[in-house]
């Protein structure tokens, strides 16, 4: 018992005295899936609305691949960015690997058909009538198109949410791509992985609790979320 | 005859998967009179509608408007400006009332503080200044009417639509949605109500259109007894009377 509890109390220590090097991954971590966040929502979010709202060729089986890529595991999406980003890839001349960017980019590729789909069916869920209702009070396309995304703001909020929960505690492309370099490309979940391997615990526990107590947080507000969207229906 | 015609179509076909839904020679809203259509559920009646409104496409349609005959496609965005569709059960977005009544003056660039004054003028005329900052989908049945009523008329359309704006609801809500479109009714205004019953007594002064088997067709004899001198719906299809 005392393999766990020490380390645990010891954890806590860390958190509570503001550990640098702790709370700089922390940091890191926090920094690099809110900018992938940040970057791939707008984009994501349109494409939702056009997949619901025009029919071109094609539609159906896009939204199938972006589906289908929800499943897609992290670390095939680190090997393929890796392959994309290293020497002598196409995009080596960027000289991206291991840098935050790349994961960023990493995190983006893996939230993005998250966002596409949760988006869509939320998009699909608003009342075809607030579309039309709209467009014949004179708002133009642009313009319905963010009335119906004000209509269906928490069902967005919790796809956004939900993205964020993914690429916050993935590891597979922040690895990859990333390198682990301390105060660098570390963030949480690599950390926890190289401390524990290492035999220190104690960051691994604190860290640990830092990812679980915001996936509680986040899950917390999800489901908050969709009670209060349940009562307004 | 019908040069103030506000909105005339002509040669309208509507297909959905090869059934022929609409096939409408000539119809024309003129301002001041109220258009009473009727038929059944199913008839078409809001895909009618929602091709005058610019919010469904039709397979064929000349739209006549200021005088200019163009084909649908090319007048889309302007009958989206001027006319206003009303649905059955109108839409509340997800807002207080003074904004959803504001709605058509924000997004059409009206300056906040002539928005402002338009919608107070709004909220006392429709009788909602004690739910101004409710949610609008608080609001009971008649009040959301009133407020969709409202939310149109602030646009000043040329012509409004309204589907089956009486269904389901009590003679009291009938009366009042009659009353109000009376109201509304002025030399710049053309309004057309649907309702799939035939009765006419709420509105002895429309003029009353039969939808069936995809054609427009005076209302059967029957059914204008009362405005039939009134009312003349030939002119309006353009049939020699």
């Amino acid at each position: 018992m005392d393999a766990l509890l020490q380390p645990t109390q010891e954890a806590f220590h860390l958190l509570l005295t503001g550990d640098t090097d702790l709370w700089t991954i922390i940091g890191i971590s926090f920094r690099v899936s809110l900018k992938a966040i940040l970057f791939a929502t707008p984009f994501a979010l349109l494409l939702a609305f056009l997949l619901a709202y025009v029919s071109f060729p094609g539609r159906r089986l896009l939204l199938s691949v972006f589906e289908t890529l929800m499943a897609l595991p992290a670390v095939v999406v680190g090997l393929l960015i890796y392959l994309l980003l290293s020497r002598n890839g196409p995009l080596g001349d960027l000289r991206l690997l291991f840098t935050q960017t790349a994961m960023v980019i990493g995190q983006i590729v893996l939230c993005f058909p998250l966002l596409v789909a949760m988006g869509y069916a939320a998009i699909r869920s608003a009342d075809r009538r607030a579309w039309e209702t709209a467009l014949t009070l004179g708002a133009g396309r642009p313009r319905a198109m963010l009335t119906l995304i004000h209509e269906v703001r928490l069902g967005l909020l919790v796809a956004v949410i939900a993205g964020f929960g993914r690429i916050i505690s993935e590891i597979g492309t922040s690895m990859m791509v990333g390198g682990n370099i301390a105060g660098h490309t570390r963030n949480i979940p690599t950390a926890i992985a190289l401390e524990t391997s290492k035999g220190h615990f104690a960051e691994g526990i604190a860290l640990g609790i830092v990812l679980v107590t915001l996936a509680f947080g986040l899950n917390l507000i999800l489901n908050l979320l969709q009670h209060r969207e349940a009562q307004a229906a | 005859m019908n040069n103030d015609a506000r909105l005339c179509i002509s040669r309208l076909e509507k297909y959905y998967n090869e059934r022929h839904v609409l096939s409408i020679g000539r119809l024309a809203l003129v301002p001041g009179r109220i258009v009473h259509l009727t038929g059944r559920n199913g008839a078409g009646k809001t895909t009618l509608l929602k091709i005058l409104a610019g919010l469904e496409s039709p397979d064929h349609c000349d739209v006549l408007l200021d005088r200019c005959s163009r084909p649908w496609r090319a007048v889309r965005q302007q009958l989206r400006r001027n006319v206003v569709y009303l649905h059955q059960h109108p839409y509340m977005f997800d807002n207080t009332v003074a904004d959803n009544l504001g709605y058509g003056l924000r997004v059409t660039g009206v300056p906040r503080a002539r928005r402002r004054q338009a919608v107070a003028m709004m909220l006392e005329r429709m009788e909602l200044e004690h739910a101004a900052q409710r949610n609008a989908r608080t609001l009971s049945g008649g009040e959301q009417q009133r407020l969709a009523l409202g939310r149109a008329w602030l646009l000043q359309p040329r012509v409004l639509l309204l589907d089956e704006p009486t269904a389901n609801m009590d003679t009291g809500f009938r009366q009042q949605t009659w009353t109000l479109l009376q109201e509304m009714l002025s030399d710049a205004l053309a309004i057309m109500v649907s309702s799939h019953e035939l009765s006419e007594s709420e509105c002895p002064d429309c003029l009353n259109l039969h939808l069936q088997d995809g054609r427009l067709n005076a209302a059967p004899p029957s059914l204008h007894l009362v405005g039939q001198e009134r009312s003349r719906p030939q002119e309006v299809l353009g049939v020699k009377p």
